[in-house]
């Protein structure tokens, strides 16, 4: 019950904050940014594979977001439109990297050295699952990600990501594959 | 293999589906039955949902240090409307910058070498004496652009483009227009400037510092065509001062020099606002 009030309580301070802070009042979005700081973190710094990569993308996700908001509808909750604009970014920066990102991105360095080290497990120490999904392939960390961490459906990171949803099947399953050896278990 | 129908290859093959809950009746008894056989499929298929539960489980992560105060530095820049703006979105284009300034520099230098020019020419008045307006005419607002050019060729060209961002900068104070004399409107021009530059340098300062403090967070090529860009520009704006210095009357003058500030203060908050690069 607490919990609930909770809830409602946060949802509409969001509102209200959304509303100032649309208008141009900085502490009101200082606020929103308190209340979802390490949300937008955890999702910058897991599908980008780094933390200090990931604080750098969570303030360009709340400039973007000072500078969208006034566009912002209430058509969803904030905080749904706030993670899908956190998406975006992370995939936006990587797409503007350029080559490295490109090469990252269709997963061949990666890859090649994932398949190392997946070859020879008994070299690994065990790790935690954070730090796995941090060396993934970049293809496969982001659909694993969105998928299994954020709760995106196929069909919506097929449309983020640009690729078909059997695509983001494929690459979550390799994934999990790769998690688990990685976590030997 | 198994007794069951399936192969430990084709569990592989029918995992995603399972997993995902897609796949049709006969399939799935095929695969429930196999894993009720095979204890490596088994053990494959429980350590993937213990991942994926796990996954889903994980606690937000914290950064290491308080970002809050990047985040402000970067949307605290204060929007003066410098300039009506078309409404398509604006993108960062380094050459595009790079030849509008250079395009700036050269209207700016041959405005100025034809103006002093005339200015100095034999036979010719002063140049704030020539771009007085009649005295039973407002400044901006009264008579036609065509009446005004018929007094004066240059004053005409001045006012059709007297929308510039000086003017709005110094809005008008609902007083009604009244007689200017040449003085007069050269005081008034003094204090617009003045005034302008005031606001316009706070902005710069301000602006400078967020970039100076973002400096290496940003791409070093990226830098290194700021800061050129920059170059450009400031050239234009010391050139437009010196031409203002030697005309001080001069609208067209005047209005370059707004250009060009306004270029530097849009370049500025451009890469003010620019993602960290890795």
């Amino acid at each position: 019950m607490a919990a609930a009030s909770n809830v409602i309580r946060a949802a509409m301070g969001d509102s209200t904050d959304v509303a100032l802070a649309a208008g141009g009042d900085r502490q009101a979005f200082e606020r929103l940014y308190r209340t979802h700081a390490n949300r937008v973190f955890s999702i910058c710094a897991r599908m980008s594979g780094s933390r200090t990569r990931g604080e750098e993308l969570t303030q360009d996700v709340f400039v973007r977001t000072w500078e969208k908001l006034p566009q912002f509808r209430g058509e969803s909750a904030f905080s749904t439109w706030l993670h899908r604009l956190a998406v975006n970014v992370v995939l936006n920066a990587r797409k503007s990297e350029g080559k490295q990102a490109s090469r990252m991105d269709q997963g061949d360095v990666d890859d090649e050295r994932w398949d190392e080290v997946a070859r020879a497990p008994m070299h690994i120490e065990r790790m935690d699952l954070a730090e796995a999904i941090s060396k993934l392939p970049a293809g496969a960390r982001k659909v694993f990600v969105l998928h299994d961490v954020e709760g995106y459906k196929h069909e919506e990171i097929g449309e983020m990501l640009g690729i078909t949803s059997g695509g983001s099947k494929a690459q979550l399953h390799r994934a999990r594959l790769l998690l688990r050896e990685a976590l030997e278990r | 293999m198994t007794s069951s129908n399936m192969t430990c290859e084709a569990f592989d093959a029918a995992l995603p589906d399972y997993l995902e809950g897609s796949l049709d009746d006969s399939r799935r008894t095929s695969v429930e039955q196999h894993l009720g056989e095979c204890v490596r499929c088994a053990s494959l298929l429980r350590d993937i949902e213990n991942i994926t539960k796990e996954a889903a489980a994980m606690p937000d992560l914290v950064p290491s240090r308080d970002l809050w105060q990047g985040i402000d530095a970067r949307i605290a820049a204060p929007v003066i409307p410098l300039a009506a703006r078309p409404e398509r979105q604006r993108r960062f284009a380094p050459a595009w910058m790079g030849i509008a300034a250079t395009a700036l520099i050269v209207s700016t230098a041959g405005i100025t070498y034809i103006l002093t020019a005339r200015s100095i020419g034999p036979g010719q008045s002063g140049a704030v004496a020539q771009i007085a307006p009649p005295t039973t005419q407002p400044e901006v607002k009264g008579g036609s652009d065509s009446d005004a050019t018929a007094t004066s060729p240059d004053l005409g060209v001045a006012r059709t483009q007297s929308g510039g961002a000086r003017s709005r900068l110094t809005p008008s104070d609902g007083t009604p227009d009244r007689p200017r004399t040449p003085a007069s409107l050269a005081s008034q021009t003094n204090a617009d400037r003045a005034h302008s530059d005031l606001v316009y340098g706070r902005e710069i300062d301000m602006l400078q510092k967020i970039v100076s403090q973002r400096r290496t967070q940003l791409d070093s090529s990226t830098v290194a065509i700021i800061e050129r860009n920059l170059k450009i520009i400031d050239a234009a704006i010391e050139q437009s001062r010196a031409a203002l210095t030697s005309d001080p009357a001069s609208r067209m003058l005047d209005q370059q020099l707004t250009h060009a500030l306004d270029k530097k203060v849009e370049l500025l908050r451009t890469a003010a606002m620019l993602p960290a690069s890795t």
